[in-house]
């Protein structure tokens, strides 16, 4: 090599190497517990491209936070080199299929994820025949944890949340009838439709109108003015944020004015930020508030937009959280796969930007959900 | 009501038809189904996007987008058809490699942009929508319907009083033929291709506008629907093009409109085959039924 | 052996997805060889992994029967479209298989019996790969079979010249009629061994995209040649898997080979391969 490109190579070796010995001193401000010094790896399967990109995108980027915090101290994994080795399965299920396969056979000990129901079907069983705990951070339908024994869910199901939002908003808005719209050929939407009617007739509401779209829809003219026509007391949503946005605005474009309420599809900051006051006192079923006050949520929040330049929604909440949860068992000793299942199952309580939660006998999170209002700049909890 | 719902498949329709215009511009002119069409529309969209996020105002940053637009279709023909054609290949072979080209500029946009959806922050966008009577539409929407029509004519003007537009028709209608007359085969394939992705171009900005939303999935599905639009119209028939638009517009409306919300898509399709079966060259298509 | 066998455990859901992919390409492929641009193949394979799973679910039928008589409906949907799409020629007939297609897909999703846009879950995962492997190397003998009659040849015939076929006395409507027929029995064998080896189907995995990397492989491998497809298969299967480093980049590179390939080697890689033989 010429003189001064050994140089330049050198000094740049040389500032390499500097960060590691500052970083050095702060890892040891972090604790000592009983699986330091041991390498744990955890294993994330989310879609970050394709379809559910846009919710897979959200959880990569909390868990390379979350990467970051565990160099940096702010997540104590007591002293074990503890990390996320996030893998795209591209919405496409049979990568997810591979994956989960060589996550259950290359010494991972825990698998978090996958980013869609229908995906969790999929590939969980792969998990269950190889013995290795799963923990779904956006899987919301039903049957999902009784796919096995070491099966678990960080993620509020539509089943926990909307019978809470059916009778928070019930006794409030006094709806004697209602409109359901929910989108009909996506597994989330739908189940949030359907447990919407079937709460809502419980509590005595008659449905008077009931619409579908397709995921991918972006004119609702013709559901709504259908729903309009119809005058219900209250306009459901079963959607996720990209049409709910458009739902809403197309309603007021329309002249509805009715109150409308949905589901967690709808807790994300961008329906504000599309619809403006529109979307003002939409009510929001859901398993996190950007504002909420629990452990390190205001300080996560911030990190993520100061990293990413966009806030960290439902998706990206939930999966930091279960990062938290994960720190939290290692710090405790447990570092392999045997040992994942029983730690979670034994688990107590973990503190958690969504709050403390626990996993109830069937494995799914047992932690309140929150019933939130959109207004500008935010959520508002409903009153 | 039915008076807003004939309204609101009106306005669907101008969408479809401004999209199934380019379609089948290049299917009549070269017998090739452009699956990246749909890549151009999305690609267009964010370009205004970016465009107005530079700070310029939106009566340049859309015509330049939408003659960017046109240029892109030259590259694509470039790359993709235009060897295909030195070999003579089968209509198969360009279907293919248009797959490629919309896998390849998909890439090209989740990279740069995400997939996040985009809004423009432009004020006409937050007018209040108009009423005439009991029906409600926006200016976004009149300004699509207009378009439509506006281009759907000066199209119509270019293909007949135009030496561009006679040279057009002409391979449409004979490839050796045209070129044992003396036209330029490439330089008038080039010009349709501009032609023919510039208003797709065009309907992707109109499509962002209209739903205020630029997201790199937003061809998907008008890409199968612009099919049904094309077959319904004849493929090849400008006018069969903007007739079918607005037809398969008004049939999905009323479709959710009568209750069958699920079956909307079914319907179209529906229709798309049964047109296949019955009468291929659609309302207006003039080409016979062609072998592979 | 440990090395396989560990081999083995670490990559058998790949083995089995190439497996069935194969599958799918050669059921394609037949239609191709007769020139017809029939692209329902998905169609056919979601038809077949639906009854298979429902029988399976609701009456516990074993994996045979069950793919079976998965296979047979299949093969009957494959001889009805053939009736009404008989007079239909190149993009014509794909755009209408293709409509067909997303007909099939919608009413999977709304009907009740097949769960919805919720799918189908907790399909005993019979097929193993012995019963992939062993269906790919029983259909594959029987294409090679095939290929030697003369019916075979009146294939070729009609995909090189159709009215020249048919001066010949080739009975066009009976090839094209057989061609969708097997393509339809094939795509529905691996519909019912991809029901039950995925453990649940939804509506989405048998539409457009699927269809659409279908004509991908056959193209990649070579329209004429079914080995050519079955590998066109196998390699674009394996490949997320194997470009996993690329991570974002992936998608790009998946465009670029298709254009390559279809740009410089327009017989697909078994054109390479034979050489400049036909």
């Amino acid at each position: 090599m010429k003189r001064p490109v050994f140089f330049a190579f050198a000094l740049a070796a040389t500032c390499a190497l500097i960060p590691t010995a500052v970083v050095g001193p702060s890892l040891a401000a972090t604790t000592k517990g009983p699986a330091a010094g041991k390498t744990v790896k955890v294993g994330v399967i989310a879609d970050v491209t394709g379809s559910a990109a846009v919710y897979g995108v959200q959880q990569k980027d909390a868990y390379e936070l979350a990467n970051d915090d565990l160099k940096s101290g702010l997540l104590d994994a007591g002293g074990a080199n503890l990390s996320f080795d996030v893998e795209d399965a591209a919405s496409d299920g049979n990568q997810v299929a591979n994956l989960f396969q060589k996550f259950t056979t290359d010494g991972t000990a825990l698998i978090l994820g996958p980013t869609l129901s229908g995906e969790a079907r999929k590939g969980d069983p792969i998990a269950v025949a190889a013995k290795t705990a799963v923990v779904g951070t956006s899987t919301t339908a039903d049957g999902i944890t009784s796919l096995g024994p070491c099966v678990f869910r960080v993620s509020l199901s539509e089943a926990q949340v909307v019978p809470a939002t059916v009778a928070h908003t019930k006794a409030v808005w006094k709806y004697k009838t209602a409109a359901i719209i929910y989108g009909d050929d996506n597994a989330f939407t739908k189940t949030d439709g359907d447990i919407f009617k079937t709460q809502l007739e419980k509590a005595g509401v008659s449905i008077v109108d009931t619409e579908t779209f397709h995921v991918g829809d972006k004119d609702f003219a013709a559901s709504l003015t259908k729903i309009k026509a119809a005058k219900p007391d209250v306009i459901v949503l079963g959607a996720l944020a990209e049409e709910a946005e458009k739902i809403i605005q197309q309603a007021s474009t329309l002249g509805i004015k009715t109150h409308m309420m949905g589901g967690n599809g709808l807790n994300s900051t961008k329906i504000y930020d599309y619809a403006g006051p529109a979307a003002a006192g939409v009510v929001v079923g859901a398993a996190w508030s950007i504002n909420g006050n629990y452990t390190g949520n205001k300080s996560f929040v911030e990190r993520f937009k100061k990293r990413y330049g966009v806030e960290p929604d439902q998706f990206g909440a939930q999966a930091y959280a279960a990062a938290q949860l994960v720190a939290q068992l290692v710090k405790e000793g447990k570092a392999t796969k045997d040992e994942m299942c029983p730690a979670l199952r034994e688990l107590r309580v973990a503190q958690t930007v969504l709050g403390p939660i626990a996993f109830d006998p069937g494995r799914d999170v047992s932690a309140a959900p929150v019933i939130l209002q959109i207004e500008k700049g935010g959520f508002a909890y409903f009153h | 009501m039915v008076g807003q719902q004939l309204v609101n498949g009106l306005f669907l329709g101008a969408v479809y038809a401004l999209f199934a215009i380019g379609y089948t511009l290049v299917f009549g002119v070269l017998d090739i189904l452009n699956l990246a069409h749909a890549a151009i529309f999305m690609l267009a969209a964010f370009a205004t996007w970016s465009l107005l996020g530079a700070g310029l105002p939106f009566w340049l940053a859309a015509p330049i987008a939408i003659a960017g637009a046109g240029v892109l279709g030259i590259v694509l023909d470039r790359i993709a058809f235009a060897p295909l054609r030195r070999r003579a290949a089968p209509n198969l072979i360009p279907l293919i490699s248009s797959i490629g080209m919309a896998i390849i500029f998909g890439a090209i946009a989740r990279g740069i942009y995400g997939p996040d959806e985009r809004q423009f922050a432009l004020a006409f966008l937050q007018t209040p929508p108009l009423h005439a009577g009991p029906l409600t539409f926006t200016i976004v929407q009149l300004v699509i319907l207009g378009s439509a029509i506006a281009f759907m004519l000066g199209l119509a003007w270019v293909m007949r009083a135009t030496a561009l537009g006679r040279a057009i028709r002409a391979v449409a209608e004979d490839r050796v033929a045209a070129a044992l007359l003396g036209i330029d085969l490439e330089r008038t394939i080039g010009a349709t291709f501009f032609i023919a992705s510039a208003l797709g171009g065009l309907a992707g900005i109109l499509t962002a506008l209209q739903y205020n939303s630029v997201q790199i999935d937003m061809g998907g599905q008008i890409e199968l629907k612009g099919l049904a639009v094309i077959v319904l119209g004849g493929m090849g028939s400008i006018t069969g093009a903007v007739i079918g638009g607005f037809v398969i517009g008004m049939v999905e409306t009323l479709a959710v409109a009568f209750g069958l919300s699920e079956w909307r898509d079914a319907i179209s399709y529906g229709v798309m085959f049964l047109i296949l079966i019955v009468r291929p060259t659609g309302l207006f298509g003039k080409r016979s039924l062609r072998t592979a | 052996m440990n090395v396989l066998a560990d081999f083995y455990a670490a990559h058998s859901k790949l083995i089995d997805q190439v497996g069935i992919d194969a599958l799918l390409a050669l059921s394609l492929s037949i239609s191709l060889q007769a020139g017809q641009l029939a692209l329902a193949q998905a169609a056919f394979m979601g038809v077949a992994a639906y009854i298979s799973a429902v029988l399976a679910l609701n009456a516990h039928w074993t994996l045979l029967p069950a793919m079976l008589v998965a296979t047979l409906c299949s093969t009957i949907v494959a001889g009805l479209l053939a009736l009404p799409v008989r007079r239909l020629r190149g993009i014509f007939l794909a755009i209408a298989t293709i409509a067909f297609g997303e007909i099939v897909r919608i009413v999977a999703n709304n009907l009740a019996i097949s769960g919805g846009a919720e799918g189908l879950s907790g399909i005993p995962p019979d097929a193993t790969t012995p019963w992939i492997y062993g269906t790919l190397v029983i259909v594959s003998t029987g294409l090679w079979f095939f290929s030697r009659t003369k019916f075979a040849l009146a294939i070729a015939l009609v995909r090189e010249d159709e009215s020249a076929a048919r001066g010949v006395g080739v009975d066009v409507g009976l090839v094209r009629f057989t061609t969708l027929a097997i393509g339809g029995a094939i795509a529905g064998l691996a519909g019912a061994l991809y029901a039950h080896s995925n453990f649940f189907i939804t509506p989405a995995d048998f539409g457009f995209g699927r269809m659409e990397q279908i004509l991908v492989w056959c193209v990649i491998g070579g329209i004429t040649s079914p080995l050519g497809a079955a590998i066109g298969a196998a390699l674009l299967t394996i490949l997320p898997e194997a470009i996993r480093a690329l991570a974002d980049y992936r998608d790009f590179v998946n465009g670029i080979i298709l254009l390559v390939v279809v740009l410089f080697a327009p017989r697909g890689l078994a054109g390479i391969r034979l050489g400049k033989r036909r």
